[in-house]
């Protein structure tokens, strides 16, 4: 393999990169943190484990509920007839792109709304359903595109022999298992990684302990020990999984005009339209509207109030995450090029891996291996904030291009190789242009993502800067609700405007380019 | 002398051997056809000559001179002064009929490059498609862009793999008369790979019968026809 790389010095010289930048700092903590194993292993006491299992059993309900949910929904939108499926398949993705704590605002509000007070969802039970709606979409996303992808002649053989209900239970949905199980497994990940949530209900769970340890106790070695729990336990399930989680097929631009079987509802259709405009009510519309009521009852001065805090934010804020999407995108492209062209899989693995690392836990890496004198001009400013967002999401934007490149006919590269264009002239001229609308929509996605990102930002930003989820985070506890409101509401405007804007600019590109198909 | 010359040519697909000490000859200004079934080998030998796979054992000469030995690549496939008509024809979706074909003469910044663009066309009868895009083109014609992006780098050989596949009889028969004409007007060899005794037989000079990674007989169509093999005789009654 060391001899096929030679030939590529662009990815060689990224993928070291890469490796130096990001892998190193991870192994680095765990490998080289002050104290003895042994020792520090006697730091496990009861009460850490018994946050462990509640953190595994939590997890465990909202993959569960996420998986169950968006098993079904994916279904619906995605293979039947149900009315306004091509908007719900859009609108019911909005609470993934968003900054998990804005849900579990606009919940809080909604529950003191309603009841006078915050306290019911302030719990386990508050996590498990705010979470699980948050990645209910996921599972939606990767059981759709399972759906999609069965073969028509084997349903269309069982259909033959029996009805749709037998043919959803005996037939579709044991194809769709590696689907199911991926979809549990990742959000089983995310979840348990997951600390804007419990932390803003003040649920202690694994995550918020480890926060806790590291930022206001600063015991790093058992915040490093409980991190080295986490990550062996999503390194554990990510190996379990680890085929189907590798190509993530579900991370895909379009597809290529792929047939796929319409099946009626008929006397169901009513009830299940019903279920999906709920879905879409609880998970969208209310929370919604209930920022936005509570944003504005203490009239528009809270608003003004919010909009002066968080101004100072939105440069820096807009500017990091640009710039982390642009790169990230790039990893993304020469990883997925090399990837699916030359089938080495090096990169993708180093990706993944740092992709279901908890943020806690990689902030708390990247914070421990460049918080060293000769490596400050990375600590102290904000090339570590970018490194951060580089490492979350750089899987998401190779996966979303590599599906794409693959979807290439290896004969279009080869059909100008034979007529003498170099390899980074056939890149530039033939690749590029054709995986140029998934390149923007992992641009778009990638900067979505990072200019939400909280639990690893929150640990590595620069003290004294402003970064517009951590101002938001920070402020929350002392606040009053109605100026968290706003301000939450203030981030989700910006981000919608930013994707809107980015989306109206690149749609004739996308437009002329879904017109071609190969 | 031959203008295309393999040697004792093996080559596997991890551990899957696909040609096992293959030699044969490609006769110049002739149409020779690879015929075979599936997974016969035929395309891999396409690849082979083409340069986009490199054998395990064995040389292959073009007008004489080594192009590889063994795994080592010593002219590349641009080099090689030859084209390829891919199966899927592999034109490019972003670019026109006219980008597709001038592209390869941009980038080898040849002179004139409109005016044999425009030529090309012309012979093809496809002066009035040069500003569509490939799937705005039916299949026939198609088929004549890629033709003509690969002629009009005046290559000495033209590689075909099975270029046919999709299209109905009619449409086939009209390509395969153009095809039959490309030697004379063109002045160029050319290897055509077919899974089709009939469509071998309607064009081709010579057959080079192939099963199972292994040549089975070369030789004239004619000869092909009456021969006393049995595989063959066994191929061509389907």
């Amino acid at each position: 393999m060391g001899g096929k790389l030679i030939k590529y010095p662009i990815y060689v010289t990224v993928l070291l990169l890469f490796v130096l930048f990001i892998i190193i700092p991870v192994f680095y903590t765990l490998l080289f943190f002050e104290g003895d194993w042994v020792e520090n292993l006697k730091l496990l006491d009861q009460r850490i484990l018994y946050l462990l299992v509640k953190s595994i059993l939590i997890a465990f309900s909202i993959a569960s509920f996420a998986t169950f949910f968006g098993t079904i929904l994916g279904f619906l939108l995605y293979r039947t007839n149900l009315r306004f499926r091509n908007f719900y398949r859009i609108a019911l993705m909005i609470p993934l792109f968003i900054s998990p704590y804005i849900l579990a605002v606009a919940w809080k509000d909604l529950f003191f709304l309603f009841t006078g007070n915050s306290d019911r969802i302030s719990s386990e039970t508050g996590v498990i359903l705010v979470l699980g709606i948050i990645f209910t979409p996921l599972s939606m996303l990767i059981t759709g595109n399972a759906f999609n992808n069965i073969n028509t002649h084997l349903e269309e053989a069982g259909l033959m022999i029996t009805d749709l209900r037998s043919l959803i239970f005996k037939i579709i949905l044991p194809l769709i298992k590696p689907a199911l199980f991926t979809s549990f497994v990742l959000i089983f990940i995310f979840s348990i990684s997951e600390f804007s949530v419990p932390s803003y209900f003040g649920v202690r769970l694994f995550t918020t302990e480890m926060f806790t340890q590291f930022s206001a106790f600063y015991n790093h070695s058992l915040a490093v020990l409980q991190s080295a729990l986490l990550i062996f336990i999503c390194v554990v399930l990510l190996y379990a999984d680890r085929k189907y989680l590798a190509d993530a097929p579900f991370l895909s631009y379009g597809g290529k005009g792929k047939k796929v079987k319409i099946f009626s509802l008929k006397k169901f259709k009513i009830s299940d339209e019903l279920f999906v405009f709920f879905w879409f009510f609880i998970s969208v519309l209310l929370p919604f509207s209930v920022l936005i009521i509570q944003s504005f009852k203490g009239g528009i001065s809270k608003f003004i109030q919010a909009f002066e805090l968080l101004k100072p934010t939105f440069f820096s804020s807009i500017w990091l995450a640009f710039l982390g999407a642009a790169i990230s995108v790039f990893i993304g492209f020469t990883a997925a090029y090399i990837s699916e062209v030359r089938r080495i899989k090096t990169f993708d693995w180093f990706l993944l891996f740092v992709f279901a690392i908890p943020s806690t836990i990689f902030g708390i890496s990247l914070i421990k291996f460049y918080n060293h004198p000769y490596l400050d001009f990375i600590y102290s400013g904000f090339v570590i904030v970018i490194i951060g967002y580089i490492g979350k999401f750089s899987f998401i934007a190779a996966k979303l291009i590599g599906n794409a490149i693959k979807q290439i006919p290896q004969s279009l590269e080869e059909a100008a190789q034979i007529e003498g264009i170099g390899f980074y002239r056939r890149i530039q001229k033939i690749v590029f242009p054709l995986v140029l609308p998934a390149v923007f929509t992992a641009f778009i996605i990638n900067f979505t993502f990072s200019i939400g990102e909280l639990g690893t930002t929150i640990m590595v930003y620069p003290p004294g800067s402003e970064i517009m989820p951590v101002k938001v985070f920070t402020i929350m506890a002392n606040a009053p609700q109605s100026l968290v409101s706003a301000m939450t509401l203030i981030v989700l405007g910006v981000t919608l405007l930013l994707i809107t804007i980015m989306y109206l600019m690149v749609k004739p590109m996308l437009k002329n380019y879904s017109d071609a198909n190969y | 002398m031959p203008i295309i010359e393999l040697k004792n040519i093996t080559h596997a697909y991890g551990a899957k051997k696909v040609l096992e000490d293959v030699s044969l000859n490609i006769d110049p200004g002739k149409l020779t056809c690879l015929l075979g079934g599936s997974g016969s080998g035929k395309t891999t030998i396409l690849r082979l000559i083409a340069g986009l796979e490199i054998p395990e054992k064995g040389k292959i000469y073009i007008e004489n001179k080594p192009v590889t030995d063994d795994s080592k690549i010593l002219i590349p496939s641009h080099e090689r002064n030859l084209g390829f008509i891919f199966q899927d024809l592999a034109l490019w979706p972003h670019f026109t009929v006219f980008e597709n074909i001038a592209f390869g003469l941009k980038e080898r910044r040849s002179q004139h490059i409109e005016q044999r663009v425009s030529e090309i066309l012309s012979f093809f009868d496809l002066k009035d498609f040069d500003e569509k895009y490939p799937h705005q083109i039916s299949g026939g014609q198609q088929q004549l862009v890629a033709i003509s992006r690969a002629l009009v780098l005046e290559p000495k050989i033209l590689l075909m793999d099975e270029p046919l596949s999709g299209l109905d009889v009619k449409l086939k028969r009209k390509i395969l008369e153009h095809i039959k004409d490309l030697k004379k007007s063109f002045d160029v060899t050319l290897v055509y790979v077919t899974h089709d005794h009939r469509e071998a037989f309607a064009i081709a000079d010579q057959i080079i019968v192939l099963n199972e990674g292994k040549v089975v007989e070369a030789a004239s169509a004619k000869e092909i026809k009456q021969s006393e093999n049995e595989y063959i005789k066994y191929f061509l009654e389907y």
